[in-house]
């Protein structure tokens, strides 16, 4: 420890973030915003469930050992290891169980363009291309083989009538702003435009507060 | 395997989010750190007071190992003053969250500076905040304040400052006056004259009770009024042209 440490620990402004505090309200956010929003959104990009993962793997593994030895002492520990680590994998769990809904429900949609498809992760996109491959081929074998070739798609969009369906972007949601920032927002009458400040929330289209949220200056609640 | 719930969080899920809140105990008994997902938990030693996540601090509450402070927040002479303020002084709105956490800044003397100054990358909003600790600001209701309330009543009523029925009352006529402000607040929906519907300072299980019912509205209102909007859109494109055709008349002009 050299002296730059201990004039750190003094520091009164020096309240850095821990990466254990950080992955948390990161997770914690993008679950609350999978479970708010009505579209698909983008995959955490910073390596986050990875290390969340990594981290849920290590703290099994610690439990494991410690369950050897029976001391009542390192026994409350345990319990309290226990409690946490449930905590993390329903979080975990449930956000991945979110976002396979969403892709359950509009499959053709988040496959229909790179963007979206950059949108999934690795795994997911494998789940998404294989069981629409598996279903189009059910429903080929149950009916659709009967049909005109040229009505076999499932993805057809002739007569500007589009057989994908797309989830509705225009749905309103509940934001909170994160630092202080423009809301512009549509509306049936008049559109508007405010400065919002930070802690305020909005009932936004999702497609005006999109911008807002990937922008990191509001999150859904 | 996928999630058949539709969006927005339930009363559950909300729960779960209340109990990250972050609380001051005090410990009984010794209790090492322990090496947690979330990062370690500071060491106690009675009698010093430590920062907990409120789901730690009910189990050591349980086992009579720690009594929980209240927040000030939750003092009945604070909560007294946020019903006045919410039914006399401003009987349209919620009353405003919390402040965001400051420092003295040392470089700077006689200056407040934001917490999260520090560090821009990641912004801590609640359940993060530490707006339920023995520190946070009276007078102030955090976002998750009726969780909060309701744990603490429920599990650690004997360490209230104030009897737990007198508590317990205040949170009632709070919720009751906060709930008759959310449903009056969809009524200017239909007619809002700018498109933003604003509820700074309401707590997440009003946002979870009543999200079903105003998101409905607001979507039922945009779907009615759909060619209206296309129509005025349209027009406002054409009446942009036509000014556009002007502005270049006046360029001639001089």
């Amino acid at each position: 420890m050299d002296i730059d440490d201990i004039l750190r620990e003094v520091d009164p402004t020096f309240h850095a973030i821990p990466q254990e505090k950080r992955d948390l309200q990161d997770l914690t956010r993008a679950w609350v915003a999978e479970r708010c929003a009505p579209e698909l959104l983008q995959w955490p990009a910073n390596d986050l469930f990875e290390r969340v993962n990594e981290n849920i793997k290590r703290q099994i593994e610690k439990v494991e050992e410690m369950t050897g030895d029976m001391d009542p002492k390192t026994n409350f520990v345990l319990i309290v290891l226990q409690t946490e680590l449930e905590r993390f994998k329903y979080l975990v769990r449930s956000y991945l169980r979110a976002r396979i809904a969403k892709i359950d429900r509009h499959t053709l949609h988040y496959l229909s363009t790179d963007d979206l498809r950059s949108r999934l992760s690795e795994m997911e996109l494998a789940y998404a291309t294989r069981h629409q491959a598996l279903l189009h081929n059910h429903y080929l074998a149950s009916f659709l083989s009967s049909f005109p070739p040229a009505l076999q798609n499932l993805n057809d969009t002739a007569g500007n009538v589009t057989m994908i369906d797309a989830p509705d972007l225009d749905s309103a949601v509940f934001v909170r702003l994160l630092r202080d920032t423009a809301v512009e927002a549509r509306d049936v009458d008049v559109d508007s435009s405010t400065g919002g400040q930070e802690n305020a929330i909005y009932i936004l289209r999702w497609s005006d507060a999109k911008p807002l949220v990937d922008a990191g200056s509001a999150e859904l609640v | 395997m996928a999630l058949p719930m539709p969006p927005g969080l339930t009363h559950a899920e909300v729960a779960f989010l209340a109990e990250m809140e972050m609380v001051t105990i005090v410990p009984r008994q010794r209790l090492e750190s322990i090496d947690l997902l979330s990062g370690q938990t500071p060491p106690l030693r009675p009698p010093h007071r430590a920062q907990l996540p409120l789901w730690l601090a009910l189990l050591l509450k349980k086992q009579r190992r720690a009594n929980i402070v209240p927040p000030p927040w939750l003092h009945p002479a604070s909560l007294s003053e946020i019903i006045h303020r919410e039914t006399k002084e401003n009987p349209q709105t919620f009353s405003p969250p919390p402040p965001p956490p400051a420092h003295a800044n040392p470089h700077d003397p006689g200056h407040a500076r934001r917490l999260a100054d520090a560090d821009a990358d990641t912004i801590l909003s609640p359940p993060f905040q530490p707006s339920c600790t023995a520190s946070a600001p009276a007078g102030y209701l955090p976002y998750h304040w009726l969780e909060v309330a309701e744990a603490l009543l429920a599990h650690a009523g004997d360490d209230m400052a104030a009897p737990a029925g007198e508590v317990r009352s205040l949170l009632r006529d709070l919720v009751e006056v906060r709930a008759a402000k959310m449903r009056s607040s969809t009524s200017v929906l239909g007619g809002a004259e700018n498109g933003l519907m604003e509820l700074t300072g309401v707590g997440a299980i009003e946002l979870a009770e009543s999200r079903g019912f105003v998101l409905g509205v607001v979507d039922g209102v945009r779907k009615i009024g759909a060619s209206a909007e296309a129509a005025r859109r349209e027009d406002e494109e054409q009446g942009s042209g036509i000014h556009d055709d002007g502005g270049s008349d006046d360029d001639m002009g001089i």
